[in-house]
């Protein structure tokens, strides 16, 4: 499981029937230290994250679990909690905090 | 599988409800630690059936073992889990940053 913040959405019509219905959120992952990731990924939102949230993203058959459409879907990564806060060795990160610089 | 370095914990109200009731804590993998600039680490999350320590180092599994180890059959929305607490381990060649105490850098030792 990796922690990131939700910094999009992404829409597709035409796409594998077994997404139809299903929220995607573009994730950035959160790293430790302070740059924010340059990668990000998409997500299926399965709590009904808004922008900006930190959220927990699970991958593979937790993520087709957390989907509920059964384990036959063209998905693999899914967002499973929204982070209300974390609490680090040398800093806390709170869950609407940016890089704050 | 990989050995990691406990460095916090997470907390989340709006979840999943095979989460419900779950610690979960936030993993170094030590591996990464292995001469990246500060501010690079992907750190893991993972559910913590054994009750480790921030600080600690640990053992966490991926997959179907996670969630096994944390009492399923296999069917949870979650994919890694803390399945041991390392009292200590011998790698020769691993960097000095692996070790515990290396790595827990601002806590300095009690004595003078």
């Amino acid at each position: 499981m990796q922690v990131g913040t939700v910094v999009g959405q992404v829409w597709a019509t035409r796409k594998e029937s077994s997404l139809e219905g299903l929220r995607l959120l573009v994730v950035q992952p959160f790293l430790l230290g302070a740059e924010p990731s340059a990668e990000t990924l998409v997500a299926v939102d399965t709590i009904g994250a808004d922008l900006g949230e930190r959220v927990l993203v699970v991958v593979g058959r937790a993520a087709r679990h957390a989907i509920g459409k059964g384990h036959d879907i063209g998905f693999q990564c899914a967002i499973v909690a929204v982070v209300d806060g974390m609490q680090l060795e040398d800093r806390r990160v709170g869950q609407t905090t940016e890089g704050d610089s | 599988m990989f050995l990691g370095r406990v460095v916090g914990e997470l907390w989340a109200t709006r979840k999943s409800s095979d989460l419900e009731g779950k610690r979960l804590l936030v993993i170094e993998p030590l591996d990464e630690r292995r001469g990246p600039p500060l501010g690079m680490v992907k750190p893991v999350v993972a559910c913590d059936p054994l009750g480790a320590d921030i600080g600690e180092a640990v053992l966490v599994a991926f997959g179907k073992a996670a969630r096994v180890a944390c009492g399923g059959d296999g069917d949870f929305a979650f994919e890694a889990a803390i399945v041991g607490l390392v009292d200590d381990f011998h790698v020769p060649d691993a960097p000095a940053s692996w070790r515990p105490e290396a790595s827990a850098d601002s806590s300095s030792k009690g004595s003078k």
